[in-house]
């Protein structure tokens, strides 16, 4: 080990270096995200192919993804699963004050108000968000983008803002996917697993599904989607250190992009429902 | 031939798995146990997942309680709001938000650090000196995941609540008291066995996946990038399912 003897910080120094370094990366991130933002301009004047070439992909996805269906797969497989909650949570939960005939009013008011968004928003970020960050990463580490920037291409318009908004196009036909797959799961659980008869099932479900609520659902989750797109690319366009580095990175692009998923829902929810609730029980 | 192929590729990835979870399992019982990797491995989950759980479990125990509430005061019964947290806190909210931060946070970096070994081949040093890596390396990092996730999980539950306590009572005038009252009303011990159950199962499939999808990376940094892609994916899908077998199952068994 031949290492220069070099100036120790002492503790203190260095707890006020990190803490200046930790300001100085929420700084540079704004400025990647409003840059990314701002650049989506370019992408429909100059890379429209990059964008639909990105595009279709996002909706297959890439590697194993692709073997297994694809990120329409997984926003179903998710979307599924949570909408045979409502069956199995609800029915067994309403069956114990005996008004489990409510269920289909469960599946109507939980499934379009908070399940499916955030579950279609994990689909999300774990599938083409995550896939972007791994990608543009790998692309970073390998001096990829360094080499894009010397041939003068737009590296933030063509890498980041195209995803961004590849990632909004995508986002209208998977939820609609995702909302499907939740009132079928619901509805299946309720009526052929646990035999309630489809009639009270329907009768519930129809009377109590909000076609505003649907709208603003599908609102939130583009809302979400373009956070969680900016977040994943800033990720992958700032990751370092090797291989181990493009993994942490994607490690840290999904805990950021879930969390901020959850807090635009929870903002646009307390936004748009605000006190009054926007819900009538007697119609 | 080509069919073969595309159904083969994941089938064989499957069994793989599998291989690796049975190995992991006869392996965990097999002397010397890592200490060492596993209290390093214990202590590295925790730190990264502690803050963002937390911080994770207020925001959505606060939207599960606006629902409910929303419900219930229309109702007329708003001071059932506790039951309503209570029941979303432990049943849901505690071991789902617990997994996702151990998946996306602490799964993730085992992925990537395994992944970045595999491919510098450092696993197939191991073997060459006689080291097994699933003792060396699996079996650590899957107990601690299991663990972390199993400590973890009460303490989502106690965050969330009293975050939906301060909303309930200070933004949507809930009285306090009928609000705690409320709590223990529909949910018990046997949701909360389950809601432990929940969590320790999550934290164990996102362990096994982590490390699968780590061990068998291939084709340089983009490959590390893909298998922890793919290893958030596989484990929220295994997650959301367990989470819905699992659910259905407990109220079967407690009912």
């Amino acid at each position: 080990m031949n290492r220069v003897a070099k100036f120790r910080p002492t503790g203190f120094e260095r707890k006020i270096s990190q803490w200046v370094a930790g300001w100085d990366r929420i700084g540079s991130q704004i400025q990647f995200h409003v840059k990314t933002l701002t650049s989506i301009r370019e992408v429909f004047l100059y890379y429209r192919v990059e964008l639909i070439r990105l595009v279709a992909q996002m909706s297959m996805g890439v590697g194993a993804l692709a073997m297994i269906g694809g990120t329409v797969a997984v926003i179903a497989i998710l979307t599924l699963s949570t909408g045979a909650l409502i069956a199995a949570q609800g029915f067994s939960q309403l069956g114990q004050i005996g008004v489990e005939a409510l269920t289909g009013f469960a599946s109507a008011y939980f499934n379009v108000r908070i399940l499916a968004p955030l579950t279609a928003e994990f689909a999300l970020a774990a599938t083409i968000g995550a896939g972007a960050t791994a990608q543009l990463g790998a692309m970073r580490i390998n001096e990829e983008i360094d080499a894009l920037e010397v041939i003068g291409v737009r590296a933030i318009a063509y890498l980041a803002s195209a995803r961004v908004l590849a990632g909004l196009v995508v986002v209208v036909p998977f939820y609609c996917v995702a909302v499907v797959m939740t009132f079928f799961a619901a509805r299946f659980g309720t009526t052929v697993v646990y035999g309630q008869s489809s009639g009270v099932y329907d009768h519930y479900f129809h009377t109590f599904l909000s076609r505003t609520d649907l709208i603003w659902s599908f609102a939130q989750v583009s809302i979400a989607s373009v956070v969680i797109m900016v977040i994943h690319t800033y990720y992958g366009f700032t990751a370092s250190g090797g291989p181990a580095g493009v993994g942490e990175a994607v490690g840290r692009a999904t805990r950021a992009s879930v969390l901020a998923a959850v807090l635009v829902t929870v903002a646009i929810t307390l936004a748009v429902y605000g006190q009054s609730g926007n819900f009538h029980l007697a119609g | 031939m080509r069919d073969v192929v595309v159904v083969g590729k994941p089938m064989r990835a499957l069994g793989g798995f599998f291989a690796m979870a049975l190995d992991t399992l006869v392996q965990t019982f097999r002397s010397p146990f890592a200490w060492r990797e596993f209290l390093v491995q214990a202590w590295f989950v925790a730190r990264v997942s502690l803050v963002p759980t937390l911080v994770l479990s207020i925001p959505f125990t606060v939207l599960a309680v606006f629902m409910f509430n929303i419900l219930l005061t229309e109702l007329g019964a708003a001071d059932f709001s506790g039951t309503g947290a209570a029941l979303s806190a432990v049943l849901q909210i505690g071991p789902v938000v617990t997994v996702l931060v151990v998946a996306g946070a602490g799964a993730t970096a085992m992925c990537a650090d395994l992944g970045a070994r595999t491919i510098r081949e450092e696993l197939d040093a191991l073997r060459v000196m006689g080291i097994d890596p699933i003792q060396a390396l699996v079996v650590p990092r899957v107990l601690a995941a299991t663990l972390v996730a199993f400590l973890l999980s009460p303490l989502v539950v106690l965050v969330g609540l009293a975050g939906g306590f301060v909303f309930s009572v200070y933004f949507q005038h809930v009285t306090p008291g009928a609000f705690v009252a409320g709590l223990t009303l529909i949910t018990g011990l046997a949701d909360v066995v389950v809601c432990l159950v929940k969590a320790t199962l999550f934290g164990l499939t996102a362990g096994l996946i982590a490390c699968y999808m780590g061990i068998s990376v291939g084709g340089g940094p983009a490959g590390v990038g893909n298998a922890v892609n793919e290893t958030v994916v596989f484990s929220f899908l295994a997650l959301f399912v367990i989470n819905t077998v699992v659910t259905a199952v407990g109220f079967r068994v407690t009912l």
